[in-house]
This record gives structure tokens, sequence and C-alpha cells, in this order.
């Protein structure tokens, strides 16, 4: 469902020239969570907007559903679901008038986009909210109203950026029974986070990614036979500190 | 290394990746509407925000009846005919009644010519008593317009009037105007009497009658301020949404999400091209009527149009044009807030934009400015212009016409580069580069300057250069006219030495740029040229000089035809002085200050370090334009004047100059011509009486002879095929 060969991106700060993704590759396949994990700079955001053609790689690609980013951008980005942290909302705007607005951006009929809503407003417990003023919700409402805008054209693959940032247990809670449905619904999902206790119990699969290199990948079991460590924050530790890599 | 041990690698419904078609996702069904319910949305997010119902309803709506009552208390005090008469402040009766018997005698009215030039009324003065007998004192408190006091004259004398005025006031200082020539009419008119009684001879010296034609050359003052504040209010609309439409898109968060969908910027950037249109039209709209009604209630209509009838007809043409201006305008604000991250940013770029922007539209405030020739054209002004003559009633189709195309064009331009724009960078972190990093040093040399930098060079050189050729003279403390004409010529070679030499060569160290590729420094192996191919560059420079003056010339007589900048005989006379006057400088310190200086310090400036900068970035034809441009504009700027005339021949000296430096690869062989182009000119100027043996004399205004342009584009001719054969195996091996 999801594919990404040799990513390789290099920023200039400073005049110095940071490796922000270095040599990444990695495939998610529907019904399965992928959790690309790493400290603050590892290059995980990076590496989701360029899969999103948000930023163009220096070389490498990414596919979805077998089309590639560069060269067909509209098909990939309508396959592409898209939640992040730092996402904002139109303050003006009723949260039912915003979910439509995104439907037309992504060309979903009007009528069924508005199905659309409704049924994920129910999942995502914000039926309520649907006619309150966008700039009137609180930062999880916020969140879960996010979340219910990236799955209104009903993607196969959802991209999650730090998802849980600035919510509470119980917005915690929320997200967690949001990506076990995304699962249920054979959707690939990856997600990013550098919350590796959350990660632990949410992914089917794990990336361990460090200053843009991808240092482990595998299901829990494989990660622990390779690592002979049990959790993901001690392989983290051995591998900012140099060891075991 | 990595645990590659993926369960399912391969995809499950991968068909082969590379050469799958697009899906049928553009044509999905049901989009009708879908463009027009996207600008809904930009519309509804506008509409709903306090601060925008603000600009749009309560701004027009409170500020047009304050400042008309401002306007009346304005009028109101300088009228001269005022309303219910002057005051008079008197101490006395007995003073009152003698300056009220000597007003009502028909004796002390002005002649009829006087009279009927003035609307045949004649001004009215309301005597009173002052308290405390102190007339002036009450004059000081402003209760009385002018204080009279009155003297009985010794034995039958004649009394004798003090009048006092208070100073700066409009009203008063007519109204004792008006006093003093009543009592000039009837002292002379007494006199007249007196005289015809004694002499039967008595003959008067002259009999006056008056009379009017033409038309009043000055419009009403109305009609030059009230495009001018509606075009001002429109860019009050259209401001707010343009930035929250655009800029705060970042500022929300909003922008990543919304381009990670697959929407088209452009149709993104419609929508909310559409909504600021709107809503900048909504406050022409508004600030339009209400304007009018106010004007209409309140009686100050007459004054705008001449007479007391609400001009519909006036108003829907001015609303066309703001209809025509806020689709300008919008466009050119959201090409400018579409590249700000933020709020503040785009404020930042705002301001001065609007600041520039009042320039021109205060130019079509001054009587004489017609809508012809470059006005007609140029952004902005052209459409106060022919609202200014909607207003007053006359206007020429031509020019109209011109003033609406090319505004259209520009609306158009401007959608065109903000959509380029738009969420470009959607996440780039760019933004927290601070002004230092401008002048940060970088770590690492480089060859080139950047485009950043090139920016920062040319910011510099307009101040510097106006600091560095005005402030040198002040500096040495000579008036201007006392300086010797030797001494101005070593100040404007100091001037450009310390400009456009130092300027760019401070750019370039800052940079940490190499000199010798920065002002492209090489010679014949460098640039890919072998000696032989390089001497041919040097030779056809030198031909190429001889002969572009011509061009040069040519250019500057067509552009003067096509009224872009013609001198006026003022400035001919002016130059042919100069001319004169540069005969007592030695020759060659004339040479030195515009032949050598310019031809090595403009070189390394514009084909040097601009060349190298921009030829990063922009294709070869494109880099040759550009520095052309910007070689013409600087000479327009010359310190303390702006001499629009040079641009056109400049231009085409700097695309000639930068087709040189494209060929050659070198800053050498522009240099070369440059200086023969600049001291040939000088030469002709300083011995041209010798050309009336060719039987021709030199004119700023004339075309050349045939035979002359033949030659000289010969000549021209045989240095660019010169350059072009030696340059050709560069360019074959480039490519």
């Amino acid at each position: 469902m999801l594919q990404v060969e040799s990513l390789m991106k290099t920023f200039s700060v400073e005049g110095e020239d940071v490796h922000a993704v270095n040599e990444l590759s990695f495939h998610v396949t529907g019904g399965e969570v992928y959790g690309l994990l790493g400290p603050n700079g590892a290059g995980k955001t990076t590496t989701l907007r360029i899969i999103l053609g948000l930023l163009e790689p220096d070389s490498g690609h990414t596919k979805v559903d077998g089309y590639r980013t560069a060269e067909h951008p509209i098909e990939v980005k309508s396959r592409l679901g898209f939640v992040s942290a730092s996402d904002g909302v139109y303050p003006w705007l009723s949260v039912r008038e915003m979910l439509l607005y995104f439907a037309d951006l992504y060309r979903v009929d009007p009528d069924l986009a508005s199905d659309r809503a409704e049924e994920l407003s129910r999942v995502m417990d914000i039926e309520k909210l649907l006619d309150r003023r966008a700039g009137t919700l609180s930062t999880g409402q916020r969140q879960r109203v996010t979340l219910v805008r990236g799955l209104i054209h009903d993607p196969p693959v959802m991209l999650l950026d730090e998802p849980t940032r600035g919510l509470d247990v119980v917005g915690v809670q929320t997200i967690f029974q949001y990506i076990d449905h995304l699962r249920q619904m054979g959707k690939a999902v990856v997600v990013c986070t550098h919350r590796l206790d959350e990660a632990e119990r949410l992914c089917d699969r794990f990336g361990l990614l460090l200053e843009g290199k991808l240092h482990h990948e595998g299901t829990m079991s494989q990660l622990q036979t390779a690592t002979s460590r049990e959790h993901l924050v001690d392989m983290f530790v051995d591998m900012m500190t140099g060891g075991a890599v | 290394m990595s645990l590659n041990e993926t369960p399912n690698p391969v995809e499950p419904n991968s068909v082969e990746p590379d050469t799958r078609q697009p899906s049928d996702f553009q044509k999905r069904p049901h989009l009708k509407g879908r463009l027009l319910r996207l600008c809904q949305k930009e519309l509804r997010e506008t509409i709903r925000d306090r601060r925008t119902v603000f600009t749009l309803l309560l701004m027009p709506l409170l500020l047009y009846p304050l400042l008309s009552m401002a306007l009346n208390r304005f009028l109101l005090t300088s009228d001269i005919n005022q309303n219910g008469g002057y005051l008079v402040g008197l101490a006395s009766e007995e003073e009152g009644e003698l300056l009220g018997s000597y007003l009502n005698d028909p004796r002390s009215h002005p002649p009829d010519s006087i009279l009927e030039a003035n609307n045949g009324e004649l001004a009215e003065f309301k005597l009173g008593l002052t308290p405390d007998a102190d007339a002036v004192e009450a004059l000081r408190k402003n209760e009385i317009d002018v204080a009279v006091s009155v003297e009985q004259g010794e034995q039958e004398g004649p009394p004798t009037f003090t009048i006092t005025a208070f100073k700066g006031d409009a009203a008063s200082e007519t109204a004792r105007r008006i006093l003093v020539e009543r009592l000039q009419w009837l002292e002379s008119s007494v006199a007249q009497q007196v005289a015809k009684e004694a002499t039967s001879d008595y003959q008067s010296v002259a009999k006056v009658r008056v009379a009017e034609i033409g038309a009043a050359d000055q419009l009403p003052l109305l009609a030059t301020i009230v495009p001018l504040v509606l075009v001002l209010m429109t860019i009050t609309g259209a401001v707010y949404p343009a930035i929250d439409l655009t800029a705060g898109e970042r500022e929300r968060g909003t922008m990543e999400a919304l381009m990670a969908s697959p929407a088209s910027r452009f149709d993104l950037l419609f929508a909310k091209y559409v909504a600021v249109v709107i809503v900048a039209l909504l406050t022409a709209m508004i600030n339009l009527f209400a304007m009018f009604t106010t004007l209409w209630a309140s009686g100050l209509l007459k004054l705008l149009t001449g007479n007391d009838v609400f001009p519909w007809l006036s108003v829907l043409q001015i609303l066309g044009l703001l209809i025509l201006f806020s689709g300008f305008f919008s466009a050119l604000l959201l090409s400018l807030t579409s590249f700000a991250k933020s709020f503040k940013e785009a404020q930042a770029y705002l301001i001065p934009v609007m600041l520039l922007a009042l320039a021109p539209a205060m130019l079509s405030l001054l009587p004489g400015v017609k809508l012809s020739g470059p006005l007609a054209i140029a952004p902005l002004i052209s459409i106060v212009i022919l609202a200014r003559d909607i207003l007053a009633g006359h206007f020429e189709a031509a020019g109209a016409l011109a003033a609406i195309l090319s505004t259209i064009a520009y609306a158009a331009a401007a959608l065109a580069v903000a959509s380029r724009l738009f969420g470009n960078d959607a996440v780039m972190r760019t933004s927290d580069q601070s002004i230092a990093s401008f002048f940060h040093r970088p770590k690492k040399p480089s060859l080139v300057p950047s485009v950043e930098s090139s920016a920062l060079m040319l910011a510099l050189l307009v101040p510097f250069y106006f600091l560095v050729s005005n402030g040198l003279i002040r500096l040495v403390e000579i008036p201007r006219d006392q300086l010797s004409l030797s001494m101005l010529f070593a100040f404007n070679l100091l001037a450009l030495v310390l400009t456009f030499g130092l300027v760019p060569f401070f750019v370039a160290t800052i940079g940490r740029n190499r000199y010798s590729s920065t002002f492209r420094l090489t010679c014949s192996a460098a640039s890919g040229l072998s000696t032989m191919a390089f001497v041919g560059c040097l030779v056809g420079s030198v031909l190429i000089g001889l002969g572009a003056w011509a061009l040069a010339h040519e250019s500057f007589v067509i552009g003067e035809s096509l009224g872009i900048g013609g001198l006026s005989e003022e400035r001919i006379r002016q130059t042919l002085e100069a001319i004169e006057a540069q005969k007592e400088v030695p020759f060659w310190l004339v040479l030195l200050t515009f032949a050598v200086a310019p031809a090595i310090i403009e070189e390394l400036c514009f084909r040097g370090f601009l060349f190298s900068s921009l030829s990063a970035v922009l294709t070869p034809a494109r880099v040759v334009l550009l520095t052309a441009v910007l070689f013409g504009m600087f000479h327009v700027l010359t310190g303390n004047a702006l001499l629009i005339e040079r641009f056109l021949p400049t231009t085409l000296l700097g695309l000639i100059l930068g087709w040189i430096a494209y060929r050659s690869g070198s800053v050498f062989p522009g240099m070369v011509m440059h200086f023969v182009h600049n001291a040939l000119l000088k030469s002709v100027a300083r011995y041209h009486e010798s050309f009336h043996l060719f039987g021709s004399e030199l004119n700023d205004q004339a075309h050349l002879p045939a035979i002359w342009l033949v030659g000289t584009t010969a000549i021209t001719c045989a240095g660019a095929i010169l350059i072009g054969f030696s340059t050709r195996r560069r360019f074959r091996s480039n490519q």
C-alpha cells in the first residue's frame, strides 16, 4: 500500500548540511499500523512530508497504491489521509462546514460527504460539536475533529504525525480507539511519535529512526530478538549512546 | 543495519507501478458548483470575522459624517460670503452709529464691476457692543470677527477708524479687508463728488467693465479627493481578508492540510481571490454610498458636481472603476501575502506597498495631470485619474480604455504570481531566519553570491548612492554653485567608486564569495576561450562601442516621440551649457570620470556581481534582461533628480553589454565596449563643431542622417558577428 525507497533529504542549517532523512526504506500494507519512532529531529515529520509531496526528496522515491508521489502527486494525495498535532482549524467555520470543505478539496460528492461526516462523528463522538464554531473547541475536541477531517475522503493510507501530542489520558485513549478502528477498516497506518510506551501498545511493526537513519525495523518480537532488549525505550537508549547498532 | 524481514513487503494491489495511468480522480462526478462552494467557504470565513465587519461597515458609516462635519466647519470658518454676516464689535453706541451710517451710505458700496465679480452680493456686517467696552478683548476671545474703534478728529477733522483683525483667522482678515475697502469707496465717492462740484471739467480717469471667458482650469477640490479616499477605503477593505486568507492559513496551521489535499493551488487561490474582491467591493460600495449620501445630506454635493442632484450616473461609473480597482488590488495583495508566513510578516510587506501606492495616488491630485502617455497605463494612478475625470464630467475614451485594459492585465499577472507563490514552502522553516542572517558570514566560501546577496547589494546601493553623491559635497561645505567643474567631476568619480565599486565588494566579502568568479574576472582560458577568440571578443567590443551610440541616440529620440521622458527646451539648453562648460575641464578628467571609471566600476557591479549571482537561478536571456533593466534604472537615479529619459537608451546599452558578457563569459570585453562608447560620446560632445564639416549638426531631438545610421549599424553588426564567431566553440562544447 505504501512504499518508501532509499529516501534522502538534506537541509542546510546555517550553512551546514544536515541529513534529515538518510537512505530510508520501509513498506506498510493494508490493515497494518506502522510506528515510525524516534526522538525529536529524527526525520519522522520530514518523511511524512515527502510522502505527501510537500517536500521533494534529494533522491529515492515514495509510492502510494502503486503511484509515485513525484509523478502522480494528485493520485497520491487523494489516497492519503494526513493528521498532524500542529493542524489548525478555521475558527469562524462550524465543524460541519470545515469537514465538508475538506471533502470538496478531495472531490467527494457533497451528499456522500455529508453522510460520512455524520457517521465518522458518531465513531469519534463529536456529533454534538458538528454545528459548533471550530474556534470554540477545546484541544481534545479539536484533535478529534482533525482526525475525522483526515478520514472524510476514506483514504486507504493514513499518516498520523504525533497524534497524541497535548492530549490528556482520555484524549489519548480516543486516539487509540481511532487507530484500532482504522486497522479494522483495513487501512495502512503510519504513526509518527516519540512516545515509545504508547507506540508499543499501538503498533504492529516498528521502524526505529535516529538522525534520519532507520536503525531497526520489525515486529516487537523481532526487535526484541535483534536487540536483546525488552522495551523500545531501552533499545533507543542503546542506539543513542552508540550501543548495539 | 536494519531488520528487513517485513511479513509482506509486496503490495497486494500493486500493478506495474510506473506504467500505471492516473485514475479518473479529476473526473469524479457531482462536482458541479465545487469552485462556488470553495468561494463560499472563504467568504463565510471572512464575513463572519468581526474585524472584517468593523472595516466593512462601521468605519464608513462613522467616518463620512464625521469627515463632513469637519469639512463643514472648515468651510464655515473660511467662507468669505459668510452666512449671517460678519460680527463687528464696538466699544460704544456712538461709534456704532457712526460706522453704521458710513456702511449704510450707498456711496460706500463697491462699484458694480466689483460686485459682479463677487456674485453681486454685498457683504453684511452686524454691529454690536462688546462687554466692558473692550472690543479687542472680545476679538481675542473669538466672540466677534473684527474690532472697530473710532476716534473723533479734532476740530471738524475726519474720525479715525482703527480696525483690528485676528491674525491668521481667514474670516476676521476678510472682514477687515472689506471694511477698509468700504471706507475707501466712501472716501473716493465723496472726493469725486467734491471734485465734480468744484470744477466743471472734472473727468473720471477710467471706467471699468468686467467679463469672463473659458472654463475653470482647476478641478473642484472634492473631485480630486473623493477618488483618492475611495481607493484608500477599498484597499482598507481588501487588506485584512487578503492577509487572513493566505498568511492566516499558515498561522492557523491549516496550510499544511490544505497543501496535502489534491486540490489545485489555482482553485484554492482563485476562491480566496473571489472572496477578497467581494469584500473589497462591498467595502467600496458602502463607502461610496455613505460618502455620497453624506455629501448630499450636508449640501456639500454642490462643491463636487456643481448642482444638488444626486449623481447616480457618476456613482455607477465610479462603482465600475472600483470593481476594476478591487480586482487589481486584491490580486496584488494576494501575491504579497501568499509569500508571507505570518500575519506579522504580511503586514510588514503590505505597509510599504500601501505607502508606495499612496505616492502615485497623490500625484493625481496635482492639477494638470492628464490621463495620457505613460500615466494612462500606470497602475493605480490611471484609475484614480480616471475617477477624477469622471467626477469632473469629462474624460477621454482612449485614455480610459488604456487605463481599464492595463489594469485588467496587471490583475491577471498578479493573480498568476500569487497562485505560484501560494503554498510554496508550506512546511519550510525559513521564516525563522533573522535579519542578522543577511549579514551572517557563511563558514564556507562560495563561488558566486546568492540571490539574497544580490538583493542586499541592490538595497544598499540606492540609499548609499544618494547619501554619497549628496553628502560628499555637503562635507566640504562649499555651495554646489561655487564648486569648480573639475571638483564636481572628482566628486562624481569618488561617488561612483564608493557606491557601485565598494558596495558589491563589501557584500561579496561578507558572503565569502570568490572575487574572480563573482566579478567574472576571467580572461581567455578560464572562460573557455582560446586567446585568439578572447582577442576577437575584445576587438568586437571595440567595434560595437564605436557603433552603439547611434542606436542609443535613436532609442532616445524614439522614446521622446513616444512621450517617455522627453526633454524640455529648458533641459536642452542646460545640457548645451553643460557641454560648453565642460570644455574648461581637462579632457583626461572628463574621460576618467565619464568613461574609464564607469566602464570598470559599473561593469564589475552589473555584468560582474549581479550577472554571476543571477546566472545561478535564471536563464541567460533573463539574466541579460534583468541586469539591463536594473542598469537602466540606476541611471535614472542621479543623486538628486530622476532622469527618466535616460532609461531607454541605458537599458538598451545594458542589453548589448549583457549579451557580450554572456557570450564571452567575462567582464572584460564589456568594459572595453563601455569605455569606447562613453569616450566616444564625450569626444563628440567636446569636439562637435568639427562635425559641421560632415554636413550635419548633432542635435538631441533629431534622428541621425540615414548614412550615419547605416554606417554605425554596420560597424555594430560587424562587432557582434565577430564576438558571436569567436565564442561559437564555447557554446558548441557546452551543448
